[in-house]
């Protein structure tokens, strides 16, 4: 059996700090409702990123988690942005979002060099930023809000090439300087990079679907995704929605 | 001569009548405290468990140190992410058998007002203390209260909110270990790679669990599962490869790059058989004991006990008896009847206790129905996306049927869709919950209610209000029949 999607997950034994198994499992569960055929594969330090992935997810982890994955992922630049080029798409998560761009800057002044898929750079504060989002969000022709909750250090700017996923409504978001201010996430070509958990995916089945229908491009073309039956979703949203600080 | 004489005699007499002073305010400071404790229970305005001893602390700086440096037996910190209320009650049932009178913090009022108030309440003087502490607080109280033995269970990413990631709470737990005083005694969990790196130098006592059955209970031997933290060496951070897996990432573990690996623990429990939530039976050295609560987490709060208890010098064939007749409390493996249903409440938290407890929920062949319930206060911790990286899907399997509660009740019931479940009925309040999983069970049946922390206690406190009394009085593994 060949796979309709292949969806490489990095580092799952190592970026799983904030449910990042939730966005695997709702990308994997929302293909197959819709009668896809997914395969999973865990990409861990040294092995090959699945020449097939046409979804590839990072999650986040904590600073010294990211310290250890930090040079692997840096021998990915040219697979990663090969990836890319041809039209995977790729979800980073928190620490997955700082990844996807040029470097991030550590309190004491120390850089760690990043992928450079978003041109995003992040910058981290003396506080952490911590607490629950509300986001207007617009992702490839797709207007959806978003819910969520932000737990990082972080500030990230945004460069000319990067457009923002959302601009907040509650919470703090990117945290960056001049236009950044009151985004939340980055996207670019197909690499997408958000700082909300929840897990923000089976939370935010609208982002889950536009990250899915881009990825199976291949296979659809230009046809919608069908609709699924998602009134769990939607009461989980929406509950989530009315929380307040 | 005779005028020094004299005035050595003055000086002597000051003296003693100064520390009778002293001891005169203590004894009324204790008195007031009480009272107020007292006031507060009866205003119903709290448990008065932690403002007491916040208020003494303030006004009578030294007075809760005096009263620990009295104790004969000494003090004896429990710490650590899992299981320090399981394991603080085990080691005060122990010593209680043997005969002490344990000062203790008992309904896991553990910052610093809470273990304040235990030394201010207790005034039938206690001989020893058991006092479980949080994390954030447990390096001052080792300098301030000179623990004669600490216990470290475990490290699980919990309140990230609160702790931002659980490196920090590693950092915390060793240095606490480095502040204790010269002699103290450290048992610390051998399966926890991080955690005993941590604490080495500080020459820990290890304890351990094995399984009898092959392989793992959770995840692969290589890699971690969602619920533990990464698998990495704690000495070149290369991956480990683990020889056995009880719960997330615990587990004697080995790295090929570097050659690091786990101790052989000092205190060994081999699970030999589970079955539910009631019952285990452990072989430890070459003893058999029956505990009456399941899940390897107690197998590993049993091991920790023992060992504390052998660092105390109970003889080891008491421990063991006692651990035998441990009645569980508190939200921990609770039982009550509530309208001709019994209930059994077990905490959760976060992904790694949460997996443990629902599988031995799981194979629980006397649970009939299983209420969820997930609050997001402070307390909780506010970010719920941690019930993801928890195992639910043995639950669904099992075909058990399930209700979702809590202030997060929908994120329960989305969380079980994607474990398998389509729709999962929710009732924010517990006992509508408690009430909806009853219907669903058989006659004779036990509806399992997981919560998280102020769930629980919210649980608990309609349940009490309710007029339902803890099951008390029961035989030791008797529970699952």
């Amino acid at each position: 059996m060949t796979a309709d999607l292949v969806l490489a997950h990095l580092y799952p034994d190592l970026l799983l700090t904030y449910g990042d198994r939730g966005n695997v499992l709702a990308l994997e569960k929302r293909a197959e409702w819709r009668g896809f055929r997914v395969e999973v594969v865990a990409t861990q330090r040294g092995d090959r990123l699945p020449e097939s992935a046409g979804l590839i997810v990072i999650g986040g982890g904590t600073d010294r988690v990211q310290g250890i994955v930090g040079s692997d992922l840096m021998d990915r630049r040219a697979e990663l942005g090969d990836a890319v080029e041809r039209g995977c798409v790729v979800l980073g998560v928190c620490g997955g979002y700082q990844f996807l761009g040029h470097r991030y800057v550590a309190a004491d002044g120390s850089e760690i060099r990043g992928l450079g898929l978003l041109d995003v750079e992040t910058v981290a504060g003396s506080d952490r930023i911590i607490g629950r989002v509300r986001a207007t969000a617009s992702l490839w022709g797709h207007e959806f809000e978003l819910v969520g909750f932000e737990n990082h250090a972080g500030r990230t700017s945004l460069g000319a090439e990067a457009t923002p996923l959302a601009t907040v409504d509650m919470g703090v978001g990117n945290g960056g300087t001049g236009r950044s201010g009151g985004t939340e996430g980055a996207v670019q070509a197909t690499a997408v990079g958000t700082y909300l958990h929840g897990p923000v995916l089976p939370l935010n089945p609208a982002f889950a679907d536009a990250l899915l229908e881009r990825a199976l491009t291949p296979l659809i073309a230009d046809a919608p995704l069908e609709p699924l039956p998602d009134e769990m979703e939607r009461l989980a949203h929406s509950s989530a929605r009315s929380l307040k600080r | 001569m005779k005028f020094n004489h004299v005035v050595q005699r003055l000086r002597a007499c000051a003296s003693s009548l100064a520390v009778r002073r002293d001891a005169l305010i203590d004894a009324l400071m204790l008195v007031g405290a009480r009272c107020v404790a007292r006031l507060i229970r009866l205003l119903r305005m709290g448990a008065g468990t932690s403002l007491p001893g916040r208020v003494v602390d303030r006004l009578r700086p030294g007075l809760i140190e005096r009263r620990a440096s009295a104790l004969p037996g000494g003090v004896v910190l429990v710490s650590g992410t899992n299981g320090k209320t399981t394991t603080a009650a085990m080691l005060r049932a122990i010593l209680r058998a043997a005969g002490h009178d344990v000062v203790a913090n008992e309904s896991g009022a553990n910052m610093t007002g809470g273990i304040a108030s235990a030394f201010v309440l207790d005034s039938h003087h206690g001989t020893v203390a058991v006092l479980e502490a949080d994390e954030a607080v447990l390096p001052s109280l080792t300098r301030r209260l000179h623990p004669r033995l600490m216990i470290l269970t475990n490290v699980f990413r919990d309140q990230l909110d609160r702790f931002g990631e659980p490196e920090r709470v590693v950092e915390l737990l060793g240095a606490a270990a480095r502040a204790l005083p010269p002699g103290a005694g450290l048992i610390v969990n051998a399966d926890d790679p991080l955690l005993w790196e941590a604490t080495r130098e500080a020459g820990p006592v290890g304890f351990g669990v094995r399984t009898s059955w092959n392989g793992s209970g959770t995840g692969s031997l290589d890699g971690a599962s969602a619920d533990g933290e990464p698998a990495v060496c704690p000495a070149c951070s290369g991956p480990v490869r683990y020889a056995s897996r009880t719960i997330g990432h615990l587990g004697p573990a080995r790295c090929p790059a570097c050659g690091w690996h786990s101790p052989e623990p000092e205190v060994k429990g081999t699970v030999l058989a589970e079955s539910g939530v009631g019952r285990m039976v452990l072989e430890e050295d070459e003893w058999v004991v029956t505990l009456p609560l399941g899940g390897l987490h107690n197998a590993y709060n049993a091991m920790a006990a023992l060992a504390a208890a052998g660092a105390l010098g109970v003889r080891h064939d008491d421990a063991l008896r006692a651990l035998a007749h441990f009645h569980p409390r508190f939200g921990r493996a609770e039982e009550f009847d509530h309208h001709s249903r019994r209930l059994w409440l077990g905490l959760i938290k976060n992904p790694a206790g949460t997996g443990a407890v629902s599988r031995s929920v799981a194979a629980d062949p006397s649970v009939g129905a299983v209420v969820i319930a997930v609050n997001d206060l402070d307390a909780d911790g506010r970010d719920v996306s941690w019930i993801w990286d928890a195992e639910f899907e043995g639950l669904v399997e099992a075909g058990i049927p399930l209700v979702a509660s809590g202030r997060r009740a929908e994120d329960v019931a989305l969380r079980l869709k994607y474990a398998g479940q389509d729709m999962t009925p929710t009732e924010h309040e517990p006992l509508r919950a408690i009430e909806v999983a009853s219907a669903r069970c058989k006659p004779g049946q036990v509806v399992a209610v997981l919560a998280t922390y102020t769930a629980m206690l919210d649980a608990r406190r309609r349940l009490l209000s309710s007029r339902v009394a803890s099951v008390e009085d029961r035989g030791p593994g008797d529970l699952a029949a």
